[in-house]
This record gives structure tokens, sequence and C-alpha cells, in this order.
């Protein structure tokens, strides 16, 4: 799945803005308080949204009133495209407000797909306020001369999410499949202090968000994709200076813990006692030599604790990720990163009174004219030719 | 004898880091000084000239063609040195990129990404004379869509063979380089 455009509102600093074009590998540069966070929070909160209900997520962010754009009374409104791999542009919208009595309501929910450029797109949802009508023969989606057949459906409260009080019947199965979508998003919010410890045994076939799987990851890649983790281990040994082996290696009372092994001593180091660097880099490798990348990949500033160098390589696994299938946003103060990006994969945020505005690096025309004479994108960052995007 | 090298990019780091070891004798010694782009190097080619105090160290500057005319870049940057008092520092442009000098080493190529196909391709008209090529990199990919600059880098160059290689700006640099260190 890509996603395509995303257009918000009233979203705390974005009151109305909209990101379209985006490519496979986007990333986002701008100063603190930009809004950079915000960006991803808005896909957490969907995600949050999802698994539990509005009102959770928002109550998880200090409440309506906290994440309704100051000034505004809302609706809270989210437009997101999407397309699978050569299938149709789906749209997905969704707008949230307070209800009679005060509660976070879900005012309004949409999930259409158009086929091609012309043809009138399906409702397969429909939603307001709890009730609304799904498309109950989707089966017929695109054949000609078809229309829509519709079904009027309740969710058991009008804070949920008809993605999720629909998506769990097999009947609605293009529903289901957005819904699945949704939930394996992965936003990053990685704490290496989470990653160290062992952990009790069992099985994790990916990273999860604050990387407290680590060891079990590890160990799974190295029995189910030895090949794959023997590339890992050797990227770490060219970045990560003495560090020739790690294993995921179980004690005696049934825990896993991670050995890093010191090429230049004969004892390894636990995970508790190796650098913060080193257990982010090999958080990294894991993730993103991941054989079934994520549809959606979120990482903030990916380059704290990490040499600054070794931020180039990283950037272009980042994109290789995103290459094989897994769309990936990354915000980030690297100028190396950046450096490995092409314009067009650069947005840059900045605030224009109290809100924020999102530009793409492509499109500013003296920056396309300087990268063509040889100068590098994180350069010109560095320079302050992305206008507005440093603190003033 | 050292010799300093100053480089537009990582990529091009990395793929001196592999090559120079097979190239210059173990008495020289080498460091490598990668910049962001062109007009970063520009800017520090005078300064590093004119303020290293080492005895005994010579300079290389390395520079992709792109769409400059080389003559006029090559003339651009010992002007640079000379006004540096330097003007015995050693210019050679990689054209039109440092892809190229991948292209003119198909079989190295064919084997970093275990494309065995690829091989093939060199007694194509093009890539009898990868120089020629405007756009290398976009050659390359075409041939590996998953080809990045710096991965890409640190596959290729450990494999490239110097006399096979068809890229006569290559083949420029080596011979600059070997007169350089006396050989």
């Amino acid at each position: 799945m890509q996603i395509e455009s995303i257009v918000i509102k009233n979203y705390r600093v974005f009151q109305d803005v909209k990101l379209d074009r985006i490519p496979s590998m986007s990333v986002f540069v701008g100063a603190n308080g930009s809004g950079k966070s915000t960006l991803f929070d808005i896909l957490g909160f969907l995600r949050d949204a999802l698994i539990h209900n509005v009102r959770q997520a928002l109550t998880l962010r200090g409440g309506y009133k906290e994440v309704v754009t100051r000034g505004s009374n809302g609706p809270i409104e989210l437009e997101i495209k999407f397309r699978e791999v050569n299938g149709p542009l789906a749209t997905y919208f969704i707008s949230i407000g307070l209800g009679a009595d005060g509660s976070p309501t879900v005012k309004r929910e949409l999930l259409k797909y158009r086929r091609g450029q012309r043809g009138k797109p399906w409702h397969f949802l429909d939603f307001a306020d709890g009730k609304g009508l799904a498309v109950t023969n989707e089966q017929d989606y695109g054949k000609p001369g078809i229309e829509e057949k519709r079904d009027q459906q309740e969710l058991e409260s009008a804070d949920i999410l008809a993605i999720k009080g629909l998506g769990q019947f097999q009947q609605y199965k293009i529903v289901s499949a957005f819904r699945k979508l949704i939930e394996s998003w992965h936003v990053s919010d990685f704490h290496i202090g989470d990653a160290r410890p062992s952990q009790e045994a069992g099985v994790a076939e990916h990273l999860s968000s604050r990387g407290d799987n680590l060891a079990l990851v590890a160990q799974y890649m190295r029995e189910r994709h030895r090949d794959v983790f023997e590339r890992v281990l050797q990227k770490m040994s060219q970045r990560v200076p003495g560090v020739a082996k790690v294993e995921a290696v179980e004690t005696e009372d049934g825990r896993i813990v991670l050995k890093f092994q010191d090429g230049s001593f004969k004892d390894p180091f636990i995970a508790k006692y190796v650098s913060d660097g080193t257990i982010k880099m090999f958080a990294y490798m894991l993730l993103l030599h991941d054989p079934n990348p994520h549809p959606l990949l979120c990482v903030e500033e990916p380059e704290n604790q990490l040499y600054p160098k070794l931020l180039i390589e990283l950037a272009e696994e980042f994109r290789e990720y995103a290459w094989r299938g897994g769309q990936v946003f990354v915000s980030t103060h690297s100028t190396d990163f950046l450096n490995a990006m092409n314009l067009k994969e650069i947005f840059w945020l900045s605030k224009q009174k109290g809100v924020t505005v999102i530009r793409r690096a492509s499109d500013a025309r003296e920056l396309e004219g300087l990268v063509t004479q040889g100068d590098l994108p994180g350069a010109l960052w560095k320079q302050g030719l992305f206008e507005g995007a440093d603190p003033r | 004898m050292k010799l300093v090298f100053l480089l537009e990019e990582y990529s091009m780091r990395v793929t001196l880091e592999a090559l120079l070891p097979k190239i210059l004798p173990t008495d020289v010694q080498h460091l490598l000084i990668d910049h962001e782009g062109k007009r970063d190097l520009e800017i520090s080619i005078p300064r590093k000239l004119r303020a290293w105090r080492e005895n005994d160290v010579r300079f290389v500057i390395v520079h992709d063609q792109d769409s400059a005319d080389c003559r006029q870049l090559k003339k651009r940057l010992a002007k640079l040195c000379q006004e540096a008092g330097r003007s015995d520092a050693l210019i050679r442009i990689a054209c039109v990129e440092l892809e190229s000098w991948f292209l003119g080493d198909l079989e190295a190529v064919a084997e970093a990404f275990d494309h065995p196909q690829i091989a093939a391709l060199k007694d194509r008209s093009k890539f009898r004379n990868p120089d020629r090529l405007a756009n290398a990199s976009d050659e390359l990919r075409k041939l590996i869509p998953r080809y990045q600059k710096v991965g890409g880098a640190r596959a290729i160059a450990p494999l490239l063979d110097f006399p096979r290689n068809r890229s006569h700006s290559f083949q420029i640099f080596l011979t600059g380089l070997r007169r350089l260190v006396g050989q």
C-alpha cells in the first residue's frame, strides 16, 4: 500500500494542511515545534482510534480540547488517499467532533474507491454518529453496469470507528483489509532502555514499536532468516568498531538475552553493558531488514545516539525498505541523512502565524537549480536555503 | 609520502577506501576527505591547500564532470590550486561521474549484485566507452533498479578490476596516481 495524499484539519498545529504526491520514501525537516512529531502522531492517533476508540485515542493526547487546533472549534478532519499496488485509488475520510453530550463522536466516516479516473466511486462505508450504510456486494465492485447494494448498520457507540465495527465481519472484505492495514502500521517509539533487558522466551517476528522484544526478534531472524541475519551482523561490524558478533542466548531461567562479542575479548558483553548507539543501530538493522516490511514505517529522528556519517547508509537502507513495499516516513535534523535524499523525497515544515505549513523541497526552484549544479540537499538545508525551515 | 584526497561525496570516499590499498605502495599514507557536494569541495580546496603544514604531502582532487566541460573544469580547479600555492596537486575528473567508473567494469557490477547476465552487456557499444554516457547513474539504475550511491559503491568498488575497466577517465585517474607515487 502507498499513501498518496493526506489532508489534515484542526489537529493541533495543523489547521489546514495538505500533503500530496507523497513518495514511498518521505523525509520531514523543520525547527523544533514546527509539527514534525504531530504529523507522526496523527498516524498513531488513527491507529489508536482503530484499536481502541476515538475517545481513548483523544484521552491519551490530553482530550479533545487539547488536540483540536487552538482558536478552532473543529471538527478534526483527516483524509487519506491510498492505493494498493496497481489497485484503485481509495479515500478514507474521518471527521471527529463533540456530540450533544459533549463527548467525542465520529461525525462522519467514509471509505470510497474509484476505478480509474472516471466513474462514480463506491462508498464502501458511509457513517455518521454511529449509524450508516455499508456495501454488501463488494465482490461486484468494478463490474460494468452493477450498482452498489447497501445495508443499514449501527455501531455499538458513536466513538467507535466503522472500520473497526464492521472490519471484523467476513462479508466486508475491503473494509477489513483496510483495517488490517492500519493495524500493521509501525510508528516507532524506540526506547533503548526497553531493548536492553532480557526477555521471556517466545517468538517475535517484528520489532515492537518500543523495541522491547529486540532479543526475541534477533533470535527469530537468526533461526528463520539466517542469510539476512548474517548480513545484519556484517553491517554491524562495519559500523560499530569492535562488534564482531551478536547473539541471542537463552539463560538458565528461560529468558533470552542479547550478547555482543567484541573481537578483542574472549567473553561477550550482555546488552545491559553495551553502548546506546550499538543497541540502536542493531535494532534499526533488524527493523530495516525485516523480510516482511510494514506497509508504513514512521521513525522520528533516527540520528539520535548514532555517529553522523552512519546516517548516509542508514538513509539508503530506509529507502530500500520503502522499495521492498513498506512506505517510510522519517523526520530528521541530520544533514547526512538529507544528503542521501532526493529533493522530491524531502518535505519541510515551517510555522506561519502559529500554524504549520508544509512544502516539498523539489517545488522550490532555487533548490532544484542548486542540486543540479552539484550541491547536496543537506548542505543547502544547513545553509538556510529551505526558506522558513530555520528557527527565527 | 602522504596523499590527501579531496572528494565531492561520501560515495567516492567509500570507493577509494576499497581501491587505494591496491594502488598505493605500502609506504605511502593516505587521508580521504569527503564533502557535501561540489560547492562545499570548491570552498574547501584553497583552505586545505594553504593550511596544510605536514611535510611531504601531495594533494589529489577528484571531481565529477557532470554537466561541465571537462577541460574548463580542470583548468578552473588547477587555478584554485595554483592560487593556493600547490600547483603540484593532482586533479582528476570522473567522466561523467563515479558511476561511469563502475559501468567500465560490468563484470564487477554483475558480481556485486549477483546478476551474471549483466556481464554479457559489456560488449554493447555504449558500455565500451562508458564515459560518453551522459547519465551514468541512471544507466546503472536501469541495470540494477535497487542501486544506491553508497551501498552500491560498497558492493562494487572492492570488485573493480583495473586493466579491464573501460572507463577512460578511470584509467587516467590510475595512471596519474601511479605517476604521483613514482611507480
